[in-house]
């Protein structure tokens, strides 16, 4: 493979590939590393935006990381609870319910009660679909 | 879990597994949710939105991927729909693909104008770096929030506000360039001298 020299500023302009770690996506990166090796001030132009990219990274950070007010916690918590109230289901309950009773007199004048009760209850879930 | 166990899953077992894995991240879309709307208000309104959208279509989120990164998207698109203060302004410039990398037609830093800015960096209180972040456009300050605070490869970025790959690398590229500028302005309106990238001979 023959490499074509490149200029620095060509190099200088592809930082960002190259702080992503991310050269190889260009078509020019064989030419890059080997420009690379050889010329001291675009390497230390890597090593220095590299350095500047980590500690922007680190005082970025630092500088985000607010908390979450305690009362959003919990609107939330409960928002999520009445949603799932809301769209859980529709619930269609039947109810059955049946007494049966029956007095029976033989001829000794026995007396024999019964009561029979029956009950029946069905419930049926709809999944309320929003979308 | 298996899609099975997913369809068998009732609204209740939904819920708490909402609950158990999807508010753990309160605390840092409320943070990103700042930096988005630039006020504790509407960033409260858009994390609870963020929370609602993100539960009623929970169903469709696919267990085992990424959790985090899928609520970052349902937060980010929330915010470009509902809370971006100008709907009318075209979140891509049209000459934004072509015209970044060849505009840069850069020189060396001098050893002495790379410590000044490195110095600089480590001296700014963080209300300074808070407020550069907010006054570089909202484009570049979502892709700049996205990689360089939650670590999200450029790759996640464009999944997460919809946009190809190329284009989220040029406006991380262009977006820290512009917040390292205005850092190194407030460095030296603190008294450091540093070189800011305009000054090495950048954009013209």
């Amino acid at each position: 493979m023959s490499f074509i020299e490149i200029q620095c500023g060509e190099v200088l302009s592809s930082v960002i590939f190259i702080i992503e770690g991310e050269q190889q996506a260009l078509p020019q990166a064989d030419a890059i590393n080997s420009h690379l090796s050889t010329c001291a001030p675009c390497s230390a132009e890597i090593a220095h935006e590299r350095l500047m990219q980590q500690m922007l990274q680190d005082v970025l950070k630092r500088s985000c990381d607010e908390q979450a007010p305690e009362d959003l916690h919990q609107s939330i918590h409960r928002q999520i609870r009445a949603q799932m109230a809301g769209q859980a289901s529709t619930e269609v309950v039947t109810q059955f319910s049946m007494t049966e009773i029956s007095i029976e007199i033989d001829e000794f004048g026995n007396v024999e009660h019964r009561e029979i009760q029956i009950e029946q209850t069905h419930i049926q879930h709809f999944i309320d679909d929003e979308d | 879990m298996s899609p099975k166990d997913l369809v068998l899953e009732s609204e209740a077992d939904r819920t708490i597994r909402f609950e158990r894995d999807a508010l753990l991240f309160t605390n840092q879309l409320y943070a990103a949710a700042l930096r988005y709307t630039k006020n504790p208000e509407d960033a409260r309104d858009l994390v609870q939105d963020t929370y609602l959208k993100a539960f009623t279509s929970f169903h469709q989120f696919e267990e085992g991927t990424n959790l985090r990164a899928w609520l970052y998207r349902v937060l980010t698109t929330t915010f470009i729909n509902s809370y971006r203060k100008d709907q009318r302004r075209p979140l891509i410039a049209d000459n934004e693909l072509e015209d970044w990398q060849v505009a840069e037609a850069q020189s060396h830093t001098s050893d002495q104008g790379k410590s000044a800015e490195t110095v600089a960096l480590e001296n700014l209180p963080d209300s300074d770096i808070k407020k550069a972040l907010q006054d570089i456009p909202e484009e570049f300050r979502i892709v700049v929030y996205l990689a360089d605070v939650e670590g999200f490869s450029y790759k996640e970025i464009a999944e997460i506000v919809g946009a190809p790959a190329g284009t989220v690398m040029s406006r991380l590229h262009r977006g820290r360039k512009q917040l390292r500028e205005k850092l190194a302005g407030y460095a030296q309106e603190l008294g450091y001298s540093v070189a800011t990238p305009k000054e090495k001979g950048g954009e013209k």
